[in-house]
């Protein structure tokens, strides 16, 4: 029942993002899968048309470039990327979400409308034309911006970045100190191996800003989805009334009913499922390519000493975020998502 | 004497099946043991599950398993203590969670086999072994516990 009332909810919200663009596949090589949003995996093949809710994956020696609407997405080795929606300002927005791994992106133009390029722990608006995003092991984005503008955005403080420059921004805070940077001066190897390091060297700390991510994105998830089970009600009751003033009043008040009420009630159930699946599925990208891989990591490293207190500390935080999760985001996903 | 036929076909499938899965706990035991990393990489598949967490990468089940040899972990006295087929209830053995579940209804195909290895140290390990006529594939790992 929960299945087909969440199925439901999406279909409806891949409707009001019926017009979202999807991103043309225009090279790929090498280890590059594509999980498309109905569960199904495949092979990547030039030609390719990746829709909202797919995730394409690069193996050790993938490479691929999308072409999103004028925008080329140029995916690096080891990449795990999502072409995902949510509502903001009224208006559904296309979200370039990489969870991990490395992505260039080139803007042909700006229109003003650029999608919004996310990672686990930060977010970026475009006003520019080339940069690069490198998400690390631990949440931490990296970017360096080689021409135009880039406002990045993250724990509510935003730093602007022009050409040659860049930031880091550790998972859960603000951007740092913005520095003279270009993309072509980074080692994403020796990068992401440091992150993993300084993230394995403190599991307790690490685990515990996961939790605060995992929290904020579970409320977030939670208010959607409980201000669309108010809104959708709003709207069955809204089916009622228009049948009735169809009966009682004849089709042109019906038909005036209906643009008024109901055309704004279905728009607005529609973008509170963006919403609400938007925050699962940023959590379940959380939990997948930083948590879980950081419980995997060490499971393995304590795999012949499981009795070490700081296995046993770790276990008990990861309880917890797991807990969360299964409370607050499993019941907004389905199986396909898995 | 049909049904004497029939009773042996069955012990002697039932009697293969035991040996093919003796030999896959056999195998992961050695492999992991003899610290060969690339044969256990190339043995697994993902999705891969590794108690509660889906391994989606294959490059981290390879990371996964070179983290297990060089942290020293060895398989001692390995035996098969027993052996059932994957079903849409396995789940539960290696965790009550949606996201296992999940994985169990859409990447656990039918012929898969949930097995039990126990050690001489009094743990287990289950092993999540997918088969077919030609080769054995990993796709999740949990224990020891």
């Amino acid at each position: 029942m929960r299945k087909a009332t969440l199925l439901a909810a999406i279909l409806l919200a891949a409707a009001a993002g019926a017009f979202a663009v999807p991103a043309d596949v225009t090279y790929a090589d090498g280890d590059t899968t594509l999980k498309l949003k109905s569960g199904k995996t495949q092979d990547v093949q030039v030609g390719d048309k990746m829709n909202t809710g797919d995730t394409l994956r690069t193996g050790k020696d993938g490479l691929a470039e999308l072409d999103q609407g004028g925008v080329t997405i140029k995916i690096n080795s080891g990449t795990v990327f999502t072409l995902m929606e949510r509502e903001a300002g009224g208006k559904t927005q296309t979200v370039l979400s990489m969870a991990l791994g490395s992505i260039k992106y080139k803007y042909g133009k700006i229109s003003g409308s650029e999608p919004q390029v996310r990672t686990n722990g930060a977010a970026a608006g475009v006003r520019g034309t080339e940069f690069t995003v490198f998400a690390g092991a631990d949440g931490s984005t990296l970017f360096a911006v080689d021409s135009g503008q880039v406002d990045v955005e993250s724990e509510g403080k935003t730093v602007q970045l022009t050409a040659a420059q860049g930031v880091e921004v550790p998972l859960g805070q603000p951007p740092g100190e913005v520095v003279p940077l270009h993309s072509d001066q980074i080692d994403y190897s020796k990068w992401n191996d440091d992150k993993l390091a300084s993230m394995l060297a403190d599991p307790i700390g690490s685990m515990a800003t996961i939790q605060s991510v995992m929290d904020e994105y579970g409320k977030n998830a939670t208010d959607y989805y409980n201000q669309y089970l108010a809104a959708n009600e709003q709207l069955q009751q809204a089916v009622k009334t228009q049948a009735q003033i169809l009966h009682d009043k004849g089709a042109e008040e019906a038909n005036k009913y209906q643009m008024d009420v109901y055309f704004p009630l279905t728009h607005q159930v529609s973008r509170l499922v963006l919403n609400y699946r938007f925050y699962s599925l940023a959590a379940l990208s959380l939990r997948r390519f930083i948590a879980g891989r950081m419980y995997v990591t060490l499971k393995a490293r304590y795999l012949a000493n499981q009795d070490a207190p700081e296995w046993k500390d770790f276990e008990a935080k990861f309880d917890v975020f797991l807990s969360t999760f299964e409370q607050s985001i499993a019941p907004r996903l389905v199986d396909a998502d898995i | 004497m049909a049904s004497c036929a029939i009773l042996l076909a069955l012990s002697s499938c039932a009697s293969l099946q035991r040996s093919s899965d003796q030999g896959a706990v056999k195998d992961v035991a050695e492999l992991i043991n003899a610290g060969q990393v690339q044969k256990l990489a190339a043995m697994s598949e993902t999705p891969f599950l590794v108690d509660q967490e889906i391994v989606s990468l294959k490059a981290d089940v390879e990371s996964f398993w070179n983290g297990v040899v060089k942290a020293g972990f060895r398989v001692q006295g390995a035996a098969l203590e027993e052996a059932v087929p994957a079903d849409a209830a396995s789940y539960a053995q290696f965790a009550n969670t949606f996201e296992v579940k999940s994985f169990f209804s859409n990447y656990v195909q039918k012929g898969s086999r949930v097995l039990r290895m126990s050690t001489s140290g009094g743990k287990h390990i289950l092993l999540l072994v997918k088969s077919d006529w030609f080769s054995k594939k990993l796709i999740g790992f949990k224990g020891p516990f």
